[in-house]
């Protein structure tokens, strides 16, 4: 039964690959295709893939072992000028002598419909360059001759590389629209690969076996008799894939998104297991698991972790006296955070070696935050090192080791897991910073064996504003404010007050509040990072509040008042990421002049958001010449996903109108 | 053991005193040297030595001390290299508040990197620079090194202060050349600031610039290069990747550009130019068949940049970019001047700064300057200039990238020195005409017609070319005082001929005005509004600049809903100034009609640091003014 079935999927696919193969194959451009002025389907699109067309071989050649092949053929038509940077094209690649890979740009040409007939250009060495970025990479670029507006452009390019361990990533979606893609690999029965979609559009995947031989060619020299050459055969079995998409569209970045590319359409693949003949089975990456030990297992990382002779003697008296495990945390994150910088280079395992690091002060995040691990586990506390995907790397949703390019540190207290970063000088334990708030992290115990770690911040960061004002008759305002922020409003706080002078933040403060005046201006807890950082200043300001025919008009939260409703788009399709919990709290009391009563009050409102996702309350209260308002915005999650957004988006939309609602006080 | 002790200690300091910079730490440094500093130079002396036409050495000793993560960039141990120059020396080491050295690194450890950089699709140069993590703060790092290069057409322009928030302890200029060569120099905004002029003679020049203050960077300043010292130098005789020149006079060095840069780069096929006499026909006005050309190359080509050796200097060969269809602003203008060579039409390459910031080439020093390249053609007494990089620019248009500036016209006779197009304040005018209307619960719609001309025309036309949501994005800003706006539809007409653009909208948005009880409160200018951002500086010192003016004229038709009496009019308003003028009027035509209109002019000009203040308050009035509401009542 498994059988007839695999027979009718084959046929379906040899059918159906045969139908379509005469359309995709470069040199056949038609008329139609010049012709065409706008993308059907798109009409803003400045150009459009008409087809790409990629192939990931596995070849073996004696002396070298595999080489990975990948050929990527592309038909691109170009609609508008704003097109025309289709028209160059780069790749980059590896050129070191132990790991050497080439690219090379073939059949590259570009046609133009002149008087009704098609006329080719074809790119010559003029118009392609190697440019030889740093050490280790380069890029091959290509510019296209003759490109216009209407122009199709053809071109294919070819990459050996010996790196049999991950392919390099397919992409499918890009952002001008696609009409069709294929991307096919061959491999070898002795590697298997872990695939990695992503974005919001499966490939239509179809597979097939075919047996294939590797010569062998052995040499012997004998002694009296020269070289002698003997050959043998080796087979195997080859998987060969296929996965196709059609029409994607060009993908949009929008605001508020965490890093669109987590949503293009594309293909990662990782070299999971191998099996060679006569050989047991290896496993390189397969499940997060065996992902996880991998990592564990590498030079750069485990054996790193484990070091601790070049910090015990410093050790003693860090953690000298020190007894919960609370005081041994803060202690070693604030030893490690003073003694050693981060070079802002990323990655899970370490360049120089933690030893060099700590010797040097300075060193990239693995560095970092594997001796702090080391350091936390030293002191007697159980910590393990938790990978992380940051923001800019996507989301790892699928196990393989590129995923992550990230690690942090982690303890285990009775009262859960305290995450720890030591990069950033205003990181605190379970306040990351931003660039790690990402989903999930993967936390790799003593053992190899791992789970999976919630990074995004469950408590909430406070902004509370208490203020009170009294309006006089000619419209001054003049009051008193005290702002405090928590958590990661706190760290934000302080990442943006580094180093800024009072005086320049003052003016910056006093232009971006409607060029208010701002005295005896003063800060709490900036080096505290315990504590939540406060700051209180007098104000005043002749713009505040509006008198109008004899009336005056005020907005109640003055400068605080959202004035626009941050969700424009019409639809979304990203998950609104907010990165943490938060309360905006404002409390004021509103002092009117002599002479002058309330002519009209906001009414107050509530407004929440269905599954608790967050609640916008505005309260008030008048009592003879003062008026009392409690405003807050709380949002309950890091992340909301597109379903809400509707709601979301009419969520702010009531809460911008309340918060423009106005106070109208007349003249006894 | 005492004895013991105190050779220890002994032997303790003398490393110590070793490794000790001790007029390097940081403790020995003037307050008024810190104040409003991120970073202080304590000494930055350069010493070029040109020893003969072909060869200049230049050596840099660079000592800075980085105060904190903003005075990172102040370092600048960073050099550039090609295949005519080499870094024959590079080299750092750091030191620690108290002048002890830290760390040392040796030229591997500098990043060495090819320097393509944005635009440019591939150049030959390289970048070799410190990538350094600092470990605390202060620190001082002594910087140096040595380059060689055959090019001696560029010789460094000496800025004593280079930066803004940064000061200046000490900064030397040596220059040593042979009295052969023709070396000049030329000296601008000295006065304020300790320089002197140690040596000035027939093969030698040196300054000395001494404490000078950090300085605060302010808004609409004029460009740093025109209010901070600097010191402009070079060859009258020279040489350029290996190629000699010279540079007397202008004109002069016209003739040589013309000479041995360009000739031989204008060929073209037959084929092509009988095309292009095809394509002219029987037009005989140089400007109309200069147009028609114009327009071909918009067509035909586009911007792609390769630097290679000399073709950063000389464009790539006319038949070549007819071929491919690409160029950079070299290559463009000169194909552009090839064809209309082919129909007669005369044409200079004009080299300047491009830039929305206007730079000129520096009128009295004959040298290799500016950085970008345009076309123009001869038309009476003036000229018409060519933007030969873009397909979509007017003939004849310049917005504001080559506009109202010094440039250097390259007649084969001669270099000559004009100055391009001035849009007059008056002529970049927007005029809106439109309507909206109010409905009983503060929701807005309206209809609008732009018309933008003059370098107003320049901001505008490029929406037309916007993705969907960068218009809609646009539209946004440019009417965020009204919140949840919608744009219901926009269609555009672009004028080339006349230079004019045209945007027709339409738009609406729930929540306009404000309903507080039985009143409705909303701001009478929906439009055009100016939100004042011109913001408050405690104790300027610059000057400050208006770099174009502006004349703007809005009428709207306002319905208000019915069932609704105005409480509240504002009054009209009129304000004039030496920075311009600005005036609104309501008219009521009936009980549910009014007519709103609005008109602002703003004039270019230099003012003085003390005349800020004075604009900050004009445009604040005005930005109020645009705010000013009306209230409506419900009727009962």
């Amino acid at each position: 039964m498994k059988c007839n079935q695999l027979a009718i999927i084959l046929f379906f696919t040899l059918f159906f690959l045969k139908a379509n193969a005469q359309e995709f194959k470069l040199g056949k451009v038609s008329i139609e295709e010049l012709q065409e002025k706008v993308n059907p389907k798109d009409t803003s699109a400045v150009a459009a893939i008409l087809f790409k067309k990629g192939e990931t071989r596995c070849e073996y050649s004696n002396g070298v072992g595999f080489t990975v092949i990948t050929k990527v053929a592309l038909r691109i038509k170009i609609y508008k000028k704003e097109g025309y940077d289709w028209a160059n094209q780069q790749v980059n690649f590896v050129k070191v002598s132990f790991f050497k890979e080439t690219v090379d740009f073939t059949d590259a040409i570009t046609y133009n419909l002149v008087g009704g007939k098609i006329e080719k250009t074809k790119l010559k060495g003029e118009g392609e360059f190697e440019e030889n970025i740093d050490k280790f990479l380069s890029k091959k670029k290509i510019t296209m001759p003759n490109v216009k507006v209407g122009s199709v452009i053809e071109y294919e390019y070819t990459i050996k590389s010996p790196n049999v361990g991950s392919f390099k990533d397919f992409d499918f979606q890009t952002n001008i629209p696609v009409n069709y893609v294929e991307y096919t690999t061959y491999i070898p029965d002795y590697f298997s690969f872990t695939n990695r979609f992503k974005g919001f559009i499966t490939p239509r995947v179809i597979s097939d076996k075919k047996n294939r031989e590797i010569v062998m060619v052995d040499k012997e020299i004998i002694v009296g008799q020269g070289t002698k050459f003997s050959e043998r055969k080796i087979f195997y079995q080859e998987t060969k894939t296929s996965y196709i998409v059609e029409n994607l569209p060009a993908l949009k970045d929008e605001v508020y998104v965490n890093n669109v590319n987590n949503y293009a359409v594309s293909l990662s693949q990782e070299l999971s297991t191998t099996k060679f003949p006569d050989e047991p089975l290896k496993m390189i990456s397969a499940d997060w698991n065996s992902v996880v030990k991998s990592i564990y297992e590498f030079d750069n990382f485990g054996p790193e972790l484990n070091k601790t002779g070049y910090f015990e003697e410093d050790m003693k008296n860090v953690i000298a006296g020190l007894s919960t495990p609370e005081e041994k945390i803060t202690a070693l994150l604030n030893y490690v955070k003073t003694t050693v910088k981060w070079n802002d280079y990323y990655g899970y395992s370490c360049n120089d070696g933690v030893k060099k690091a700590y010797k040097e002060k300075t060193g990239n995040i693995a560095e970092i935050n594997l001796m702090l691990t080391a350091m936390l586990r030293y002191s007697g506390l159980t910590a393990n090192p938790v990978l992380v995907s940051t923001r800019s790397n996507g989301i790892a949703i699928f196990p393989n080791r590129t995923a992550f390019n990230y690690v942090i540190a982690a303890v285990e207290t009775p009262n859960g897991l305290i995450l720890l970063d030591a990069s950033d000088k205003f990181s605190m334990p379970n306040i990351l910073p931003f660039r790690a708030l990402n989903w999930m992290g993967r936390l790799i115990r003593k053992d190899g064996t791992s789970e999976e770690v919630d990074l995004m911040p469950k408590v909430v960061s406070n902004n509370t504003v208490m203020m009170n004002y009294s309006v006089d008759v000619n419209g001054q305002i003049a009051g008193k404010l005290r702002r405090q922020r928590t958590n990661h409003n706190a760290m934000i706080y302080r990442i943006n007050t580094d180093n800024i002078k009072e005086e320049t933040y003052l003016e910056k403060l006093e232009n971006e509040n409607e060029k208010i005046e701002i005295k005896d201006y003063s800060r709490a807890n900036e080096k505290e990072l315990n504590l939540p950082v406060s700051e209180t200043f007098s104000f005043s300001g002749a713009n505040l509040c509006e008198g109008i025919g004899g009336k005056i008009y005020i907005n109640p939260l003055l400068f605080f008042s959202q004035q626009q409703n941050p969700f424009k788009q019409e639809n979304r399709e990203y998950p609104i990421d907010y990165g943490f919990p938060f309360l905006d709290k404002y409390s004021i009391n509103i002092q009117i002049p002599e002479g002058y009563k309330v002519e009209t009050l906001p009414s107050p409102a509530v407004l929440n958001m269905q599954d608790n996702l967050g609640s916008f309350k505005f309260m008030t209260n008048l009592s003879e010449n003062t008026i009392q308002l409690v405003i807050t915005n709380q949002i309950n999650t890091a992340i909301i996903s597109s379903e809400y957004y509707s709601m979301l988006k009419e969520y702010y939309q009531g809460m911008v109108a309340k918060e423009n609602e106005k106070i109208v006080l007349t003249k006894i | 053991m005492q004895f013991k002790f105190t050779c220890f200690l002994l032997l303790f300091s003398s490393t110590l005193l070793f490794a000790q910079k001790s007029e390097y730490n940081t403790i020995s440094i003037a307050d008024s040297l810190k104040e409003n500093a991120n970073a202080i130079v304590r000494l930055n002396q350069i010493d070029i030595t040109i020893s003969s036409q072909r060869n200049m050495n230049i050596m840099t000793k660079r000592v800075v001390t980085v105060l904190n993560e903003k005075g990172i960039g102040e370092i600048e141990a960073t050099e550039y290299y090609s295949k005519t120059s080499s870094v024959k020396n590079i080299e750092a080491s750091v030191f620690d508040g108290l002048g002890i050295e830290i760390k040392k690194i040796k030229r591997k450890d500098f990043k060495d990197q090819s320097a393509v950089s944005g635009s440019t699709l591939f150049s030959d140069d390289r970048i070799i620079y410190l990538d350094y993590t600092p470990t605390q703060y202060p620190f001082t790092i002594i910087y140096e090194s040595e380059v060689e290069s055959s090019n001696t057409a560029f010789i460094p322009q000496w800025y004593p202060l280079s930066d803004y928030f940064v000061s200046i302890e000490k900064s030397i200029l040596n220059v040593n050349y042979p009295d052969n060569l023709g070396f000049k120099k030329m000296e601008s905004n000295f006065s304020n600031f300790k320089i002197n002029k140690t040596i000035d003679s027939s093969t030698q020049l040196s300054y000395t610039a001494t404490n000078i203050t950090a300085q605060k960077e302010e808004d609409y300043s004029p460009v740093f290069n025109t209010i901070f010292p600097k010191v402009m130098m070079g060859l009258e005789n020279f040489h350029l990747e290996n190629v000699d020149g010279t540079a007397k006079t202008w004109s002069g060095f016209g003739q040589w550009y013309s000479e041995k840069i360009l000739s031989g780069t204008t060929e073209l096929s037959e084929e092509t130019k009988l095309k292009m006499k095809a394509l002219v026909g029987d037009e005989k006005d140089p400007i109309k068949k200069a147009k028609l050309i114009y327009n071909y190359v918009q067509q035909k080509s586009r911007y792609v940049n390769i630097s290679i050796g000399i073709g950063g200097w000389k464009p790539m060969l006319a038949a070549d970019v007819d071929r491919l269809g690409y160029g950079d602003c070299k290559a463009l203008t000169n194909y552009t001047k090839a064809l209309l060579n082919a129909v007669d039409v005369p044409s200079y390459n004009t080299i300047l700064y491009g830039s929305s910031r206007k730079r000129n080439i520096e009128p009295d020093f004959v040298s290799m300057q500016g950085n970008h390249m345009i076309l123009s053609i001869p038309n009476g007494d003036n000229y018409i200039w060519l933007e030969c990089t873009s397909q979509d620019t007017p003939f004849g248009y310049q917005g504001t990238f080559t506009d109202d500036r010094d440039v250097l016209i390259m007649k084969p006779d001669g270099g000559e020195i004009v100055r391009t197009k001035i849009y007059q304040d008056k002529d970049n005018t927007q005029i809106s005409k439109g309507k909206f209307s109010l409905s009983q619960t503060g929701d807005f719609l309206g209809k609008i017609i732009i018309v933008s001309e003059g370098s107003q025309y320049n901001q505008k036309a490029a929406i037309e070319n916007f993705q969907p949501t960068d218009k809609e994005a646009h539209y946004k800003k440019y009417w965020d005082n009204i919140n949840n706006l919608k744009i219901d539809k926009i269609t555009f007409t672009n004028d080339k001929e006349n230079i004019s653009f045209t945007e027709n909208a339409e738009i609406s948005a729930v929540n306009y005005g404000s309903i507080s009880g039985n009143k409705i409160m909303f701001v009478v200018n929906g439009y055009n509004q100016i939100t004042g951002n011109v913001k408050r500086i405690r104790n300027r010192k610059n000057p400050f600049e208006i770099q174009r003016g502006y004349a703007d004229g809005d009428e709207i038709e306002i319905s208000l809903p019915s069932g609704f009496s105005i409480e509240f009019l504002p009054s009209n308003f009129e304000l004039k100034t030496k920075f311009g003028e600005y005036k609104t009027e309501i008219i009521k035509k009936d009980a549910t009609n009014l007519v709103y209109k609005r008109t602002m002019f703003l004039k270019k000009g230099l003012y003085s640091s003390k005349e800020y203040d004075e604009y900050r308050l004009f445009i604040e009035q005005i930005s109020r003014n645009d705010n000013a509401k009306i209230i409506l009542t419900k009727n009962i």
